[in-house]
């Protein structure tokens, strides 16, 4: 493995904070060019944060910023972009209504002599890039008709032309098959030789160790530990990230085997999904594998009562079980955590504590008047038991982490009586 | 999708054209080519407006303020006219424009820098602009007789047996064909009303979209003004009363997403012509002028309908057996 020497970014005691929490820490990050460098930790831990601040979103309360040697204040989007760091983001930055060779020109288009887009060239140029990429995605195709992987192929491309040097990619395999995975692998490791330094947030370390070259894990905001990959192994990293020995985090438990509480049998929904069977025991986590599209989002959505189904039985607690809508599904103790939090799952508008009681209205109420007192002390305990980071109860849902998002989520559901989640 | 719309806007077309043959068989006089010219005519400011409201609507907003607008840069220019009736029409025009420009802009700035919601600007000023029309004309209108001849002429002017107010409306269609379709700022404003937070990321300026498209409504607004003025040759407080829902109809029979960043040119205006062909032709089938209103209606519920239905169908089928 033969890493350049040269360092392109460099950051110097970075801190950010956020009302009561500290997001970074005195946070040191070097970059060198054709490196790709592996940014790991938990949830929370900072990463996102990272992010956004070399992407102009968040301005840092502390530390500095040089790219190429040079200081650099990178004031807002458009100076990220100028300077040549480019991200491809968890959440969507794409145009879903408008074509691929527009999203890819967006805010950059092609200009003819008299100031009117030229459409020639830049379809032109989209198809030379799409095919340097091996991709096989149409101009004219809408966002919205494309995989989650033809979408990261688009963002590198915009990447590409807008010249960028650095180019960020926020859990880019989060959602794609082992194919595409390696499909994406070659594009990134094509993306090296072409003197472009990378910045790869993953939760995956076997490819981690697989792709990067060098690595930094945060944890609380700080800097753990930074180094070649070379150095490492899975363990270590681990053991970095989470701060504890392997073993502690995910203790082996002996297991008694339980009676069978939810029983799905000959699920079937036209042009969804058909022969749907599993079983599920008390206390027992079941794992759904699937590709996005599949149909595991469709399966579960049916049986907490979103969707119908057309063919079937469900048996839950040795009864038959009857789900109409969802808040039947509550009612028999079953939450669906959606992977859409952020749109089903919370107001993000509403504060946390709001957040957490939506739910349960109806008990902490007394002749249809919140009992506030009860509120509180509802949200707190969870909120303990939970571990959720808040500063203080009247904070927006919003403004949490993606992990505390779903805390808080996971805190709405529990005491609906919980006995089955998704 | 690109299919779709390009059939939307086909669809929109031979509905049109269904229309004219219908009320055609209905009352032969309609379908003579002086009286389709006439319909044409009329619905020229409908055009104008539509298309410049379309681009308030694409970056998610809406301009409510577009009638009060037109009627205060008209009575504006009109009260001037009265004055001084040895100026060129052209200065009067351009006045229109610049007085209708400004008016959009302060709702533009309320909007991006004071940050007050569209809904509500738009609703205030809609008022306060229709106040102002008291303020300066003392509640009085200006009759065709107290208009100079040379501002009333231009308006009468006919080339290929077409009106100087259609004529007016292709011109605008072209420029906001181009404008839309074929520069930087027509397809940032698709983008950022496509996906307002990804528009940010690659570095497009909200606030300055957001002022320049209530400054391109205002200014069409103002051009309407000189010629709804010049061709009804009376300004009043109560010219154009209600206009703006009727343009927004417009827009949304046109295909125009209230989501923001969806809709074209040609869909628009369409839809315009749609709306101006049924207000023209239910009184020559000789409907009563409730049923008129409520026909109206009707038609803009079912092109809503219609929109929502088309896209539901866009779901993604996961399995295809």
């Amino acid at each position: 493995m033969v890493v350049c020497l040269y360092m392109k970014l460099e950051l110097k005691k970075i801190s950010k904070f956020f009302p009561g929490i500290k997001a970074l820490q005195n946070v040191d990050f070097n970059l060198k060019q054709n490196s790709i460098h592996a940014l790991l930790g938990e949830n929370g831990a900072g990463k996102s944060t990272l992010v956004k601040i070399l992407c102009g979103v968040y301005q840092p309360d502390e530390g500095s910023i040089y790219l190429d040697k040079q200081k650099h204040i990178i004031s807002d989007p458009t100076s990220s972009l100028q300077l040549g760091i480019s991200a491809i983001h968890q959440e969507s930055v794409m145009f879903d209504e408008l074509t691929v060779m527009e999203n890819i020109f967006i805010g950059n288009h092609i200009v003819k002599k008299n100031k009117l887009v030229d459409w020639y060239a830049m379809e032109k140029k989209t198809k030379e890039l799409l095919s340097n990429l091996e991709a096989d995605i149409k101009p004219d195709e809408k966002i919205k008709d494309l995989s989650i992987a033809q979408r990261h192929i688009v963002q590198i491309s915009r990447s590409l032309v807008h010249d960028a040097d650095i180019v960020i990619m926020d859990e880019p395999t989060a959602s794609l098959s082992q194919k595409e995975i390696e499909e994406l692998y070659s594009i990134i490791r094509n993306l090296k030789k072409q003197n472009k330094s990378i910045i790869f947030i993953s939760h995956k370390l076997d490819e981690v160790l697989e792709i990067c070259d060098e690595f930094t894990v945060l944890r609380d905001g700080e800097v753990i530990n930074t180094d070649l990959i070379s150095n490492t192994n899975k363990d270590q990293l681990i053991t970095n990230m989470a701060g504890r020995e392997i073993s502690q985090i995910f203790p082996k438990k002996h297991v008694i085997i339980e009676q069978e509480i939810l029983k799905v049998k000959n699920l079937y929904k036209k042009t969804q999904f058909k022969n749907i069977n599993f079983n599920l025991r008390k206390k027992e986590i079941l794992g759904f594998y699937g590709l996005v599209g599949s149909g595991r989002t469709e399966v579960m959505k049916t049986i907490f009562g979103i969707n119908k189904f057309d063919e079937g039985e469900l048996t839950f607690k040795n009864s038959k079980l009857k789900i109409k809508t969802p808040k039947d599904a509550i009612k028999n103790g079953i939450v669906y955590l959606s992977e859409e939090r952020q749109n089903l799952g919370m107001t993000g508008l509403m504060s946390v504590k709001d957040n957490i009681n939506m739910a349960i209205m109806d008990k902490n109420s007394k002749y249809l008047i919140l009992d506030k007192l009860k509120d509180l002390q509802n949200a707190s305990e969870l909120q303990e038991k939970l571990n959720i980071k808040v500063s203080y109860w009247s904070q927006l849902a919003q403004s949490l982490s993606g992990g505390n998002q779903q805390k808080t989520v996971i805190a709405n559901g529990y005491q609906q009586n919980l006995k089955l989640l998704f | 999708m690109k299919n779709f719309i390009k059939n939307r806007d086909f669809i929109l077309f031979s509905i049109i054209i269904f229309g004219v043959i219908v009320v055609g068989f209905a009352n032969p006089y309609f379908v003579k080519p002086s009286s389709l010219s006439d319909v044409l005519t009329d619905t020229s400011i409908l055009i104008i407006l539509a298309l410049s409201q379309m681009i308030v609507i694409l970056i998610r907003a809406i301009d409510l303020s577009v009638a009060s607008n037109l009627a205060l840069s008209g009575m504006l220019i009109s009260l001037l006219s009265t004055v001084y009736p040895e100026l060129p029409v052209v200065f009067f025009i351009l006045l229109s424009c610049v007085i209708g420009t400004f008016l959009g802009v302060l709702n533009g700035v309320s909007i991006a820098i004071l940050k007050v919601p569209f809904i509500v600007t738009t609703l205030g000023t809609l008022s306060i602009y229709r106040g102002l029309i008291y303020f300066v004309s003392d509640g009085k209108q200006v009759y065709s007789h107290e208009f100079s001849e040379n501002f009333l002429a231009l308006i009468h002017y006919k080339f290929l047996s077409l009106s100087f107010l259609f004529w007016v409306a292709i011109l605008v269609f072209i420029v906001m064909y181009i404008l839309l379709n074929h520069t930087r700022f027509g397809r940032n404003l698709y983008s950022l009303g496509g996906n307002p937070d990804a528009a940010k990321y690659i570095g497009i300026n909200e606030n300055k979209y957001i002022i320049l498209a209530y400054a391109i409504s205002g200014f069409f607004a103002g051009l309407c003004g000189y010629l709804w003025v010049a061709r009804y040759s009376v300004a009043s407080t109560q010219i154009a009363i209600g206009f703006e829902l009727t343009v927004i109809s417009a827009c949304v029979v046109g295909g125009i997403s209230v989501m923001g960043g969806v809709g074209t040119v040609v869909g628009c205006t369409l839809g315009a012509l749609l709306i101006g062909l049924i207000r023209n032709a239910l009184p020559a089938v000789d409907i009563s002028q409730f049923w008129q209103l409520a026909i109206s209606g009707a038609i803009i519920l079912i092109a809503i309908i219609i929109n929502t239905k088309t896209e539901q169908r866009k779901d993604k089928t996961i399995m295809v057996e």
